[in-house]
Order: structure tokens, then sequence, then C-alpha cells
């Protein structure tokens, strides 16, 4: 079996829902060294639209956020973490 | 630290829409507020600077001391009259920083609260007291050269210092746009440097400032609960698309925040 790596997806939705829209986003490819990641400020629009639409091409949710603290809002909410396995570079 | 003895009083002060503009967004920005003759001889004097007086050593005031333009536009009645809006006419300096971005630099800084603020539990009144941070462009800074990131709306939520997960949020913003500029943030605001892809060094002046009374009924508020401010708070309270489903939770803040700031009775905002 080729060697492969993993791929992690941090989406913040804007509710709990996995339909709702992205709000926040970061990657982190188990491909690339550490200075050729996502960058901060580097893209104005998410790489998907919904978690849902994230699903539909191959990644696989493995957290699911639990709900938030509404009357003490602090860290994003809403924390989708996805994973996907690639064939290693 | 030195009291600025700010003398505001026939200056202009920020009005009622600078200052929900402000409490929405966290930062206001002016592009007017220095001569272009003085704000060219503040880059020159930047162009000039030996190393040591810029940020790597972390000496306060190293580049601030040795520049004497930079003294005379902290002095400008009206920038005094901003910051006095925000903190009280008392307002302390704490420090200065030059920052420079090399050209070239490809690596970006993490989205982080400054360690002064996150560095300990924040409570309701902390919402209430805050410094400024000022940053300073002397030069036109586009996207490409790095200005610094910031995410509107994010000083009303309680974070510790690390955020360093966070790559992208919707709404971010760069602060880019012509020399001369001047941003007053509130130094809860999640920020970060950006990488610098031209071959010029980027600057950015720093200053901290501090408040020695409580912040409230500085500024211009009059018609601060009129039904124009009522309709503007209401009609914003998804300003801020990144906040998703808290966003009325926060905007409950800001609107207690806005009382406060204006004055209103403090058993009114106790709450």
């Amino acid at each position: 079996m080729a060697e492969q790596r993993q791929q992690i997806l941090i989406l913040h939705a804007n509710n709990l829902n996995l339909t709702s829209s992205v709000v926040a986003w970061a990657l982190f490819d188990g491909t690339l060294p550490s200075d050729e990641q996502m960058r901060t400020g580097d893209a104005d629009e998410p790489p998907y639209a919904t978690v849902v639409d994230a699903m539909r091409d191959g990644w696989r949710v493995i957290q699911l956020p639990q709900p938030p603290n509404e009357l003490d809002p602090g860290y994003l909410d809403h924390e989708f973490v996805l994973e996907r396995m690639v064939p290693a570079p | 630290m030195t009291t600025a003895a700010a003398t505001a009083e026939t200056a202009e002060r920020l009005d009622m829409r600078q200052m929900a503009q402000f409490v929405m967004d966290g930062f206001i920005e002016f592009d007017d507020l220095v001569p272009e003759d003085l704000n060219a001889a503040v880059h020159e004097e930047q162009l000039r600077a030996p190393t040591d007086a810029r940020w790597e050593p972390k000496i306060p005031d190293a580049f601030l001391d040795t520049s004497p333009a930079t003294q005379a536009v902290l002095e400008l009645p009206r920038f005094k009259a901003i910051l006095a809006s925000l903190l009280g006419p008392s307002y302390i300096h704490d420090h200065s920083y030059l920052h420079i971005t090399p050209a070239g630099q490809r690596s970006a800084q993490s989205w982080h609260v400054d360690h002064d603020r996150a560095g300990r539990r924040l409570t309701r009144d902390d919402f209430y007291r805050f410094n400024i941070l000022i940053a300073y462009f002397t030069h036109d800074v586009p996207r490409e050269m790095g200005p610094t990131l910031i995410l509107p709306g994010s000083h009303l939520r309680q974070v510790g210092h690390d955020i360093s997960r966070y790559r992208n949020i919707a709404g971010q913003k760069h602060l880019a746009g012509p020399g001369g500029r001047i941003a007053f943030i509130h130094d809860a605001v999640w920020h970060c440097a950006q990488p610098n892809l031209t071959d010029q060094p980027r600057f950015m002046f720093k200053v901290r400032y501090h408040p020695a009374e409580p912040q409230r009924g500085h500024f211009d508020a009059t018609g601060w609960d009129s039904l124009e401010m009522w309709e503007l708070f209401r009609d914003n309270v998804n300003r801020h698309a990144w906040q998703g489903s808290s966003s009325d939770q926060v905007a409950a803040v800001r609107d207690d925040w806005w009382r406060y700031l204006c004055g209103a009775d403090a058993e009114d905002v106790a709450a």
C-alpha cells in the first residue's frame, strides 16, 4: 500500500448545521513542510462554502463541535475538524 | 511611562458616528491627520534610522527618541483629540516601536491578542477599559507589502493570547492604503503581521497608549441615544459574518458598552 499523509482542514461554520456557511478556515497539509503551510490572511474566500461541500469532496469529519457558550463569546464557534489521507509526495 | 498631558479641548473630537464605528469594529482609521511634508519627514527619518533604533532590540521609544518629526506627529492637535476621545485627556504613553517587515519576507505572523491584554482573566470591566494601539504607515502599503491584518469586531470576544491555529477568517481586513494613515486600534483586536512580497521595506510605527481615567463621556456624544443611532446599531447586528450565531450576544455586549461610553447612568449598564 502506498505511503499516505494526513491533511487536516478546520472549518468554522455560521452555526452547528453542517450546511451553514463557512466563516473561517485553516488547512494543515501533511504533504508540505511547515514553512509552506497556509498562512494567515492569504485567502479571502473559503475552500468550501459549507462543511457538507467539503465532505462531498472526500473530506471526513473527525470532530463535531459542541454547542458554544453563546452567553460568553470567545474563541471561534462551531469548529468542525476534517481529515483526508492523500498519497505521500 | 510619561503623561501625555493632552490638551484637546479646542480640537476636534470624535463624533458619535465615528465612535460607533470604533465600537462596532474595534478600530478607526484616518488618512488626513498628518500634513504631507511632515509625513515625508517621518518617512525620511525611518529610512535613516539605525538598526538599533528599530524594534529588534526591543528598546521602547528607541526610534521615537531619535525622530523629531515623529514626535511632532504625536503632538498634532487632531491626533491628540482622537486619543483623548478614546482614552480621556490624561492618556499615558506606554511605549513605541518602529516595526519593519524586510523586503521579501515571506513568513506571516500567527493571529494573536497582545500579551498584556490576554495574559489575565478578562472581566466585564475589561471590556470597558481598553488601551489603544497606534499603527502609523508613512508610505503607501498595498496588500502585497504586508499591511497589518486585523479582524474587525474581535475586540468584543474573550480569548487568551493563543489563537494561532486560525488562518483565514471571513471579514479579515488588511490595513492596506495610502501613506500617512494612522489607525487607532482597540488592544483586544485580533491581529497579525503579514508577508512583504515587494522589494522595499515596510515601516509601521506603533505606539501603545493607556487610559488614566474611566473611558466614558470623552467624545462628542451629542445624539448618542437618538433614533438614528438606535437604527445604526440595529442594522449592524450581523455586521461581522464570522461571529455566526453569537452575533446577537456580541451585539448585546456592544450595546451595553455604548451606553457606558456615552455616560449613561451606571445602574443602566450594570445588569
